[in-house]
């Protein structure tokens, strides 16, 4: 064979390995990919945020303040409504990049709040927005977006 | 949570997904800058042997937090030892862009270094004239403690690991795993990033490699001023 056709025959073969990566990537890719039901922009500095779920309030409440990325945080739930099926979760992330699976599991404290202890990474980007997204289970899921400190 | 079976084939797939996106974006100028860098040399055993050494230095890490169960104690001792590795990479991608171009010939670029910067400058030349492609090995291990989030994600994983542990070396060898199979996960995209960045094959890359070098010192400044500024 030519050197041309080896050459157009090496380039093929990356092309046919980057294809295959690629949709094995997307096949792979988490359920995190998946829309929230509701999504509010809150400063999270100054108060807990909230949002309308099926009928239900959802509060989410960071501590301490200000909220500040590789540190310890206490991440309050409360939640209006009745008795929840099971405890709900939170997933952590950014809205510009995939940052890999963050969850924080809830304990229940109280007949409708919840808490739970987690870590906001720090993005060498420098971009500051992320977002928290409870999940009700069997209710749905409501995302809060907020900026942190780095 | 995940179950502890299921959290290395979560992670194994984070790293891969990750890999082929946020890596590509944050790692993409080094692989690419190691590729030019190698110009007719093989690039395909140096790459391997660089993503290994960003995989062991994963694996200790998570070795670190499943043993101390703690994220944020070891995260807050690291941070300024990270800005001077990011700060490092930087200038790396800057000498290589340098010497590159061809403007100055990489045995000048150190001449008049200080005496005290010997040993730096023992690396740099040792990366630029690289002949054995396990060199690689120590770079990758090195830029393995570049801040970044996913691996910092995988981390706080470990960490959770080793509080679920029953003893500090089992939580050592779950955390160390789980950062593995994130390492091993990454590598697919960054390998394929570096061989498809390859450009040997071309007739007229001496171009290539002039704007190569441009680009990669451009990068370099980029990486240094945010390592400045972590």
């Amino acid at each position: 064979m030519d050197p041309a056709s080896n050459r157009c025959l090496a380039m093929a073969r990356v092309a046919l390995g980057a294809a295959i990566f690629l949709a094995l990537a997307a096949a792979a890719a988490p359920a995190l990919a998946q829309n929230p039901e509701v999504r509010t922009t809150c400063n999270i500095h100054q108060g807990p945020c909230s949002a309308e779920l099926a009928g239900r309030n959802v509060e989410l409440d960071i501590s301490p303040k200000p909220v500040k990325a590789m540190e310890e945080l206490e991440f309050r739930v409360t939640i209006s409504g009745d008795r929840l099926s099971a405890a709900p979760y939170i997933d952590l992330g950014m809205p510009a990049m995939k940052m890999g699976p963050n969850r924080v599991e809830m304990v229940q404290q109280k007949e409708n709040t919840w808490t739970g202890k987690g870590v906001i990474v720090r993005c060498p980007s420098g971009k500051t927005t992320w977002f928290a997204r409870v999940t009700l289970p069997e209710t749905g899921t409501a995302e809060f977006v907020f900026d942190v400190v780095y | 949570m995940w179950s502890t079976e299921s959290i290395y084939a979560v992670f194994l797939a984070t790293g891969f997904t990750v890999g082929f996106g946020h890596c590509i974006g944050m790692c993409g100028p080094i692989v690419i800058s190691v590729s030019l860098q190698l110009k007719d040399r093989p690039s395909f055993l140096p790459q391997l042997y660089y993503n290994i050494g960003r995989t062991i230095t994963y694996s200790l890490l998570g070795a670190i937090m499943g043993a101390t169960a703690s994220f944020t104690r070891f995260a807050s001792e690291i941070g300024g030892f990270q800005k001077t590795i990011l700060v490092f990479a930087g200038v790396l991608i800057i000498v290589m862009g340098l010497a590159m171009t061809g403007w100055v010939p990489a045995g000048r670029i150190f001449q008049n270094a200080p005496p005290l910067a010997g040993f730096a400058r023992a690396g740099f030349k040792r990366i630029l004239d690289a002949r054995r492609a396990v060199l690689f090995l120590p770079l990758g291990m090195v830029l393995g403690l570049l801040p970044c989030g996913p691996v910092y994600t995988a981390m706080i994983a470990a960490a959770r690991m080793g509080m679920e542990a029953e003893s500090t070396f089992g939580g050592m060898i779950s955390g160390a795993g789980v950062m593995a199979c994130f390492g091993i996960g990454t590598i697919p995209a960054l390998l394929l990033l570096s061989q498809v960045s390859n450009v040997k094959w071309l007739k007229h890359r001496d171009l290539i490699y002039k704007f190569g070098g441009v680009m990669m010192i451009l990068v370099g400044i980029y990486f240094t001023w945010k390592g400045w500024t972590y």
